[in-house]
């Protein structure tokens, strides 16, 4: 088993037009027992930028930790909201610090922080933007959706044969909803329900999904 | 550093509160060439004359204004060997801004990092304080931006100020001429008549360096041939 | 689990099986001019058997006169080109000339061959300077060829079949664009790691010419409708939070009267 896969994980982001949804189950576990069925990973940045962590529990909320450090930093320092575009840069060279042993205080730190972070949000004149990236950093940019996780796999399918361009806030938030659902049914690791945020450029709608509890 | 005896920072406070070395330092600036800069509606320019301490000297070999990144310059008054450390250090600073963030650093931040890299050297040990002033021009998303570093580290925004030799009287002629909606041909205008204030001798365009940015925000030279200047000095009146 | 999953962990890595194939059309004839660097690159990533991204950039800069090409880890071509273009900026500004292809070259196999083949980035780097154009391989271990035309990625073997077969001195711009095509398409077409569209960007004295999807083979076969879901998702819970409203400053109008 990989260390992917010790919690198990499901996430999505979409975009809409004018908006983008990032949606995740809710399950924590470990391995096959279940810990937790109200588990957070998407995390707010900002008002209009979020970003969802999939992977190895301890190591998402630790970069997250550091992400919000970070960014409260480059508020302070400049006056303005990170772009999403800026951000995911940010998140890039944090995860490729990592990519080798490397040495910090004379504690030696194996290899990179084991998640993939998925990152959505609203630019400058509300564009909205989705990227991925694996756990060092290798950027990787999409017009229509990404995915990662546990369940990412499933996810690709649904999403490749749900996802239509241009959908307005409500029937986004059907789509997505309905490739998160589908899609952790098939994957043991990840589900016990949804945790659903769409984002449009005058409102932030958090929806919190039924699903199997199996 | 810290084994030497001397290696307390030379920069220590008189018994009245003033950091003797940082005055030195002004002083250095104060004696040091001429150079000006002016926002303008649409850009800003920078200027400063180049005396060359020689005929013989080879003027191309000579460049005092200079570019940071791709939108920003810079000029200086006072000792040349010391701008190009700052120079230096600008770039790298503004390289691993963009490298973070694959964004170019906006005007403020690059000025911010370079002052504090001027104020460091007025508190650390084994070392003088630069003997440099800078004018920073820039042009980014906050439109057209012009600041000024002193040895101290501090900075200020400037509409349009002056720096060198010649700054009380500059600074009186660019009080007379500015105004807030002029464009930057009228700047570069401006620039010149300041320059030729005090100036030693006939302007060339081999005896001044003008760098300009506009709303292409791209940061370039500007070498006038010698009738452009020639109009430029007599639209006077 | 300790040692065992964590080894495991380095083979999740996305890695980026391309052909990456370059060829130079370099004339032997003096004319610098006529001279120049054409590389090509499919737009397929991978993260294992899974197709991560079906269309990105694999054609990297370094300079307006250099371009590089990845194969491997895609985190490490991408961030070793993009640490190396720093330098050269940065050397650009000191020196006030335009960057050499030998300066990426050694900073780049300098960079490789300290880290011992452990940043896996398989480069294909080609420019033209002020000595004329030049093409270079670069392996994960640092070490590097100067070579007429060359192939690197998991489609090289595809593509240099099309290149041993096809190549021949003194080609011209237009056909040499062809060539290296056709050797990118054969990789698309055989090999799995490689697929979706073709880049290409032509370096000559003076000029680049970056051909982003020069040519798109593979489009969508099916359509993408998406869905219209009759039944509604089951909402246990709703939040809608309102965000700051923009205020507009509208400027101008009527003057007030004294």
């Amino acid at each position: 088993m990989s260390i992917f896969e010790y919690n198990g994980s499901a996430l999505v982001a979409m975009v809409g037009k004018n908006c983008f949804a990032i949606a995740s189950d809710r399950r924590f576990g470990v391995q096959l027992q279940t810990i937790a069925t109200d588990f957070q990973r998407i995390y707010k940045i900002h008002e209009k930028l979020f970003i969802g962590l999939s992977g190895l529990a301890t190591d998402t909320q630790t970069l997250h930790q550091r992400l919000m450090f970070r960014h409260k930093l480059y508020e302070l320092r400049e006056d303005r909201d990170m772009k999403p575009e800026t951000f995911a840069s940010l998140v890039s060279a944090m995860l490729y610090e990592k990519r080798l042993v490397t040495s910090i205080c004379s504690l030696t730190v194996f290899g990179p922080y084991l998640c993939q972070p998925v990152i959505a949000g609203l630019g400058d004149d509300d564009k909205p933007f989705i990227c991925t990236m694996d756990s060092i950093g290798a950027k990787e940019l999409a017009k229509d959706f990404v995915v990662s996780g546990t369940a990412s796999e499933s996810l690709y399918g649904a999403c490749e044969a749900m996802y239509k361009p241009d959908m307005g806030p409500e029937e986004l938030f059907e789509t997505i909803s309905q490739a998160l659902l589908s899609s952790v049914d098939r994957d043991c690791l990840s589900g016990w329900g949804g945790h659903v945020y769409v984002v449009t450029p005058t409102e932030v709608t958090e929806r919190i999904l039924k699903g199997r509890m199996d | 550093m810290g084994d030497s005896q001397y290696s307390f920072s030379l920069t220590t406070f008189s018994p009245s509160g003033k950091l003797v070395q940082i005055e030195h330092a002004l002083t250095a600036v104060g004696s040091g060439q001429t150079s000006l800069g002016i926002k303008a509606s649409n850009g800003v320019v920078i200027a400063t004359e180049k005396k060359l301490p020689s005929i013989l000297v080879d003027e191309a070999s000579v460049q005092k204004i200079q570019t940071l990144t791709p939108n920003i310059g810079v000029v200086y008054s006072g000792m040349g060997p010391d701008s190009r450390v700052l120079v230096r250090k600008s770039r790298k600073s503004a390289e691993q801004y963009y490298r973070l963030y694959k964004e170019s650093i906006p005007v403020t931040q690059l000025v911010r990092e370079t002052a504090a890299v001027m104020q460091e050297f007025t508190q650390s040990g084994g070392v003088r304080p630069f003997g440099v002033s800078l004018l920073v021009a820039g042009f980014d998303d906050k439109g057209p931006q012009l600041y000024q570093v002193d040895p101290s580290g501090s900075y200020f925004s400037w509409k349009a100020s002056a720096m060198g030799k010649n700054v009380s009287n500059a600074k009186t002629f660019l009080e007379k001429r500015y105004t807030e909606e002029m464009e930057l041909d009228d700047a570069v205008h401006t620039a010149i008549l300041t320059l030729k204030e005090g100036f030693e001798g006939q302007i060339s365009s081999k005896n001044i360096e003008i760098g300009i940015i506009g709303t292409d925000k791209v940061f370039r030279q500007v070498i006038l041939t010698p009738t452009e200047i020639d109009d430029y000095l007599q639209e006077v009146e | 689990m300790e040692n065992g999953s964590c080894n495991e962990t380095f083979n999740v890595f996305l890695a980026l099986h391309r052909p990456l194939s370059i060829h130079s059309n370099r004339s032997t004839c003096l004319f610098l001019n006529m001279d120049g660097v054409i590389l090509g690159a499919d737009t397929r990533a991978t993260e294992g058997p899974i197709v991560a991204d079906k269309n990105c950039e694999k054609i990297h800069y370094m300079a307006p006169n250099i371009y590089c090409c990845g194969a491997g880890t895609a985190a490490d071509t991408e961030a070793v080109t993009d640490m190396v273009s720093s330098q050269l900026k940065l050397h650009r500004y000191h020196t006030g000339r335009e960057s050499r292809v030998v300066t990426s070259l050694t900073l780049l196999k300098s960079h490789l061959f300290s880290y011992q083949g452990h940043v896996s980035a398989a480069l294909v780097l080609g420019g033209v300077d002020v000595t004329g154009p030049h093409l270079h391989t670069i392996y994960p271990h640092g070490s590097t060829d100067t070579l007429p035309y060359a192939t690197m990625g998991s489609g090289s073997l595809a593509a240099m079949a099309m290149f041993e077969s096809k190549y021949r001195e003194g080609m011209s711009k237009d056909e040499g664009i062809k060539l290296v095509a056709e050797a990118i398409l054969s990789g698309v077409f055989n090999d799995l790691g490689s697929g979706s569209n073709v880049d290409i960007c032509v370096i000559t004295k003076g000029n680049t010419e970056y051909l982003r999807n020069h040519l798109s083979p593979n489009p969508r076969t099916y359509p993408q409708k998406g869905y219209s879901f009759s039944k509604k998702t089951e909402v246990l819970l709703t939040k809608i939070t309102p965000l700051r409203e923009i205020v507009q400053v509208i400027e101008g109008g009527e003057a007030m009267e004294e």
